[in-house]
């Protein structure tokens, strides 16, 4: 009678081990599929959306700042590159990263590093290439978040930044 | 029983096995589970290709978008230093000295990592807004009640967890804050 079970309990094993390796690996595209499409539903694809300071009501992503002004294109580089023309916010603390769909910081670039001076990227897929004047960063997959973090030392200076930092824009190429 | 449907049970429960088991252990891992020091965990390939299966699937359920150690460091505590759950209806003191970085900040969530609403709207304390004669030494109070000094507000929840976020640390995140540079959490009384 036991020896009847045998056979499906090692099957009932392996498809077990292979279906946790399956859930543990596919989270991350997963849970970044739905941060891009939430996003995107309230600021569209391909371009920024520039979010209020954090709240106890904020619940697009989990665990934000409130110390940060968050910027975020959520991409799709089905018709080609994502183009980010970067300008840094004199603040504290500004910076560019970008994440791919498998939740992977393809590039983070602060304020320091550029100098805080413009500058341009271009989000590239496998087999997309990268205009001239424009600094390509390849990623896997073709979806994914580019996001600027600004550290708002003091809340009076937020309406002057939150102006100063619509002036980065992301479009498709 | 015919043998295909013992392996038809058995492969069902196994996929069934798999899936649930890995949706909860990644509900239940601690963010930034790989190092442990004092009530704070944390962990250094947030965001990283190196970032095993594992670390990254729970970053990415409680901390997507968090940046590498090489540009900011998190810190997350739910016990106190006695390694007891932190609770919404006691009165904890956090103190602690100037962290070697640009700036640092100190945040309360619940447990599902969002802000937890309260009235003054207060959700973090960081090095941004304190006096520059407590920038070496500072203490904050966490508590449902308003308090005198620094204080973060729980409204009395359950459960909350505390998130230290160090941004451009001075080691360019090669290595974790010591016990004595990472802040001690004092529970003070319970309501």
């Amino acid at each position: 009678m036991i020896r009847q079970w045998i056979g499906p309990a090692i099957l009932g094993g392996v498809l077990g081990i292979s279906a946790w390796h399956t859930t543990v690996v596919a989270t991350p595209d997963v849970l970044m599929g739905l941060a891009v499409h939430r996003i995107s539903a309230v600021g569209g694809i391909n371009q920024f959306t520039h979010a209020p300071l954090a709240t106890a009501a904020s619940r697009t992503i989990v665990r934000p700042s409130p110390d940060i002004a968050y910027s975020s294109c959520p991409f799709d580089l089905t018709q080609g590159p994502l183009l980010i023309d970067a300008v840094p916010v004199p603040a504290p603390y500004w910076s560019l990263s970008i994440f791919d769909s498998h939740t992977n910081v393809a590039l983070v670039r602060n304020g320091e590093k550029a100098g805080y001076q413009p500058f341009r990227l271009a989000v590239v897929a496998p087999g997309q290439t990268a205009p001239a004047d424009y600094e390509a960063v390849h990623v896997d997959g073709i979806r994914g978040i580019a996001l600027v973090r600004i550290l708002i030392d003091l809340p009076a200076r937020f309406p002057a930044i939150d102006q100063e930092r619509r002036t980065t824009i992301c479009h498709s190429g | 029983m015919r043998p295909w449907i013992r392996y038809l049970i058995c492969g069902f429960l196994g996929v069934l096995l798999g899936v649930g088991g890995a949706a909860w252990s990644i509900c239940i891992g601690a963010l930034g589970s790989a190092r442990t020091i004092g009530p704070w965990t944390t962990g250094k390939d947030y965001g990283t290709a190196e970032a095993s299966a594992y670390t990254r699937a729970v970053v990415a359920l409680r901390g997507l978008l968090a940046l590498p150690a090489t540009e900011a460091r998190y810190y997350n505590a739910a016990v106190d230093s006695a390694g007891r759950p932190l609770e919404g209806r006691c009165r904890y003191h956090v103190t602690g000295v100037g962290l070697p970085t640009k700036w640092w900040s100190l945040t309360l969530y619940d447990p599902q990592g969002y802000l937890v609403a309260n009235q003054p709207g207060i959700y973090s304390v960081g090095s941004a807004g304190l006096p520059s004669a407590e920038q070496a030494h500072w203490s904050v109070s966490v508590a449902p009640d308003r308090q005198p000094d620094h204080w973060l507000p729980t409204d009395g929840k359950q459960r909350f967890e505390l998130t230290l976020r160090a941004y451009l640390p001075d080691d360019g995140g090669k290595g974790n804050f010591t016990g004595d540079q990472l802040p001690t959490i004092t529970r003070e009384d319970c309501a």
